[in-house]
């Protein structure tokens, strides 16, 4: 997601109407900033990310078009993955340790005759370790210590500024009130998607075909021009691109700035990341509804299951659990995903962006096909159950039930 | 389906009633059915039986958590627990920072005894927040933020990310405590106390905001909590629960290398700024105007550029260094509280002096052991950022030495009440260090509270 003040530059307000600096995708200067871009990130793997946020100024430099330079090497790193860097003990336990002798001083005192650097070498000869490994663990777990694990999607120059263009137009959409659409053409994903992030719509047939479609959400009425919704606004937006025929007005509030209106249609150069959805998406979650339903169907059971009724925003896209399980009587939920089939790759870009989220109340059923460490899979917020051919059904709500009980407490005992 | 009320997303629905029908005042006809914001839940509950509508909003709980808590409350904390219960457990309750807020929110949690939501405006004091009930009614409580989400029957939130909770949870409260009530006029953050059925609300603050704070704003405090039930300012209770203060300024000179680099990126900037008369000008959106000029014409952007290094030197001379270590050295014995503006500085001085950092990317674990250690005299010296700004609660600290900060009154006042609790009648001491002849003397000076306001 683009800060503010990566957006804010780029927008032209007239008359009411507001418009976007998109970059044009052609341009040779616009297409060499993004190709040097690609390739500092990549020259960047096994570096950290303070590295990589001073190799982007040090190439930016005093270039007035800065606030592109740094919003697509925000598009860049957003979808890379940084991860912390093996410390021989937990940066905290050196921390404690450590910091029980301060403060110390470069000199010695009556108070303090140990010298800064006494305590460190001390410390560190306690520990077994050199004081070059005590200065390198002891912020060790910083985000700014984070090494560049994995360069995200193999980007093209292209891509890069089309995908930013993206994210400007998500990043106004941010500030939207209230959205006004015509859609024509393959809009079965697009109600799924209004379904799926709780927009209020209300829709009415056009004459020449397709629909005009209204939307905010349930507090709008009530409170005039809510960013509230913003959110799902933006993350909603490459569902719309996924229509043929379409056009979008938004109400927005830019901060600090005035009311204006955003207009959109297909002919922007725009291009949606997500997919569109297949027809049934796989045996497995055919099979587990059956078998849910045969034996906690009905009046049986205290949860009720559902399908994909609940999107999870995270970061720059969306995930759509399989399944949602609802408690009949308190209204608690657990999240559903089976990851049957899935490459390694995307699996773990997923179980990444989950951890992210820190979305508590996702379960995790992983095929052992799937060849993921355990290892791997240890630190995701939710739970993980493994299965060898199908999940089984009595584990798997044995696993429901535990994790209600560490999400939502004692108080929820059925 | 049978005629019905329910919580949808902050707001009230009626189901299965008549377009028709009339219904009572706040409800609107939208989208085809009755609605309204759901903080009219309360004052609507007595219409419900009598239109015979099933009632599905509430879906809070007992608690029945025996109170751990053995202090003896003040005397002003008891009377400000009576006049809320007096006011039907709504409204505000103004005490100065130290006086024991959280003391009086636990007693009326304990009261009131159903689920209960405490919304705080920072993520230290959420952690804060959660430690204390966890040791007052030694009992898990749910913790709501960006990093971390559950929700419990007892649970904590901050305002950023109350709205979020409130849409999907807010009736599984009765009791909604906002901490720092002062807050809730803000735009977003008032949303959320018009998207919560809870009928029992409880404001706490030390700073209520004044009439016109709160018509800058979309809401007033009082209607989204009730009236002001309690009062107690600052000067009523030094030397009875809170040690006096004092505060001190300590002005450090620039090298004569910082003073040259100064001098050099204070000429572009401020020559930037003058021929172009961009105050004059443009008043006080001065600096947007820089901004915006900063993306198209190359001295605009390197008057900015100058300018971050100003603030960048300024923040982080060799001369505050030397400042910071004479006073540690000096006051080492006691407990010192540190305070600067920029995370890269608050790292720096930890490493450098071998003292914990607080900062927003500390997690929760480690807070309380440094905290803890702090109270019990492991660690004499804490180094934080910013976020330690609002009644996060260190009473041993008898010094506070502020290098750089913003220029808000409020935020001087929060600050100095961090030192101000009383340990057997000992003073307090805010030593604030500024550099000479810098941009720093101009934000240090506009960071002195206005007289009334102590």
């Amino acid at each position: 997601m683009l800060t503010a003040d990566l957006v804010r530059p780029r927008l032209r307000c007239n008359a009411g109407e507001l418009t976007i600096a998109l970059l044009d995708e052609r341009k040779r200067s616009w297409l060499q900033t993004a190709s040097e871009l690609i390739a500092l990130l990549r020259g960047q793997a096994g570096h950290t990310q303070a590295e990589w946020e001073c190799a982007v100024d040090a190439y930016t430099g005093p270039r007035v078009d800065y606030v592109v330079v740094r919003g697509l090497a925000k598009v860049l790193s957003d979808a890379a993955t940084f991860t912390p860097p093996p410390t021989p003990l937990p940066p905290a336990a050196l921390r404690e340790r450590l910091f029980a002798h301060g403060p110390a001083f470069p000199t010695p005192q009556v108070l303090h005759p140990q010298t800064r650097d006494a305590v460190v070498a001390r410390v560190a000869a306690e520990l077994g370790l050199d004081v070059e490994q005590v200065a390198t663990t002891l912020f060790a777990d910083r985000p700014a210590a984070s090494i560049l694990q994995d360069a995200g999607p193999p980007w093209t120059p292209a891509g890069l500024l089309a995908r930013y263009n993206l994210e400007l137009a998500r990043g106004v959409l941010y500030w939207a009130s209230a959205l006004h659409l015509e859609v024509q053409g393959s809009y079965k994903d697009l109600w799924k998607y209004l379904k799926l992030f709780k927009l209020m719509f209300w829709a009415r047939p056009l004459p020449g075909g397709g629909y005009a479609i209204d939307l905010d959400g349930p507090l709008s009425p009530f409170v005039q021009a809510t960013t509230r919704y913003g959110r799902q606004f933006a993350a909603f937006l490459p569902a719309l691109l996924l229509c043929e025929r379409w056009r979008l007005v938004a109400d927005v509030r830019p901060p600090l700035g005035t009311p204006a209106t955003y207009r959109l249609d297909d002919s922007a150069p725009l291009r949606s990341h997500f997919a569109r959805s297949g027809p049934f998406d796989s045996r497995l979650e055919a099979d587990f509804a059956r078998e849910f339903a045969q034996t906690f169907g009905g009046q049986r059971g205290t949860w009720l299951l559902s399908r994909e009724d609940e999107v999870l925003l995270l970061g720059d896209t969306v995930m759509i659990p399989d399944f949602a399980l609802t408690h009949k009587r308190l209204g608690q939920r657990v999240l559903i995903e089976i990851a049957g089939f899935w490459h390694p790759d995307y699996l773990r870009r997923k179980v990444e962006k989950v951890r992210a989220a820190g979305c508590q109340h996702l379960l995790l059923l992983v095929s052992e096909r799937v060849n993921l460490s355990a290892e791997r899979l240890r630190d995701v917020p939710g739970e993980v159950v493994y299965f060898k051919h199908k999940p089984v059904l009595k584990e798997v709500m044995g696993a429901v039930d535990a994790l209600a009980e560490r999400v939502y407490g004692m108080a929820a005992k059925r | 389906m049978s005629r019905s009320i329910s919580f949808q997303g902050g707001t009230l629905v009626l189901y299965d009633v008549d377009a028709h029908e009339p219904v009572p005042a706040p409800f609107r006809l939208i989208k085809g059915r009755w609605r309204c914001e759901a903080y009219h839940y309360g004052p609507l509950q007595p219409e419900l039986t009598v239109r015979d509508l099933r009632d599905t909003v509430p879906r809070w709980q007992r608690l029945d958590l025996p109170l751990q808590e053995t202090r003896e409350p003040h005397a002003y904390q008891l009377d400000a627990l009576a006049a809320w219960e007096q006011a039907g457990r709504r409204g505000s309750i103004i005490l100065p920072t130290g006086a024991g807020k959280t003391y009086v929110a636990i007693q009326a949690i304990s009261r009131v005894n159903r689920s209960t939501l405490v919304v705080a405006p920072t993520i230290d004091l959420l952690h804060q927040w959660y430690a204390r009930l966890v040791t007052a009614f030694a009992r898990d409580v749910g913790i709501y933020y960006g990093g971390e989400k559950q929700v419990r029957p007892l649970t904590v939130t901050t305002y950023h990310s109350a709205g979020d909770l409130v849409a999907a949870w807010g009736n599984a409260f009765k009791l909604l405590i906002f901490d720092e009530v002062h807050h809730l006029p803000a735009p977003t953050w008032g949303e959320t106390a018009l998207m919560a059925p809870a009928p029992l609300r409880l404001g706490l603050t030390a700073t209520y905001p004044d009439e016109q704070e709160q018509s800058n704003g979309r809401w007033r405090v009082e209607d989204l909590i009730g009236p002001i039930v309690y009062t107690k300012r600052i000067g009523e209770l030094v030397g009875q629960q809170l040690a006096t203060y004092r505060t001190q300024r300590v002005q450090v000179d620039l090298t004569p290398d910082e003073r040259d680099r100064y001098d050099a990126d204070y000429a572009i900037y401020s020559g930037y700024i003058r021929s172009r008369q961009l105050l004059g000008r443009y008043g006080r959106d001065w600096f947007r105007e820089l901004l915006r000029r900063s993306s198209r014409d190359p001295q605009a952007r390197g008057a900015l550029l100058a300018r971050q290094r100003l603030l960048q030197l300024v923040g982080s001379c060799a001369g505050k260094f030397g400042a910071l270590e004479a006073l540690l050295r000096e006051y080492a014995a006691g407990r010192v509280l540190v305070f600067t503006e920029h995370l890269a500085m608050v790292y720096a001085i930890a490493a450098r002096y071998l003292i914990p950092a607080i900062t927003h990317e500390t997690r929760a674990a480690e807070r309380k052991q440094i905290l803890d250690g702090f109270r019990e005299g492991r660690y004499r010296a804490l180094v934080t950022s910013r976020v330690l700004n609002e009644g996060v609660d260190v009473p041993e600290a008898k010094v506070a030495i502020v290098l750089g900060g913003g220029a808000s009154a409020r935020e001087y006042i929060q600050r100095l009440g961090r030192v101000l609790r009383k340990v057997e009648n000992q003073e307090a001491v805010l030593f604030e260090v500024v550099a000479r002849a810098t941009l720093d003397e101009g934000r240090a000076h506009r960071r002195q509270p206005r007289p009334e306001a102590l």
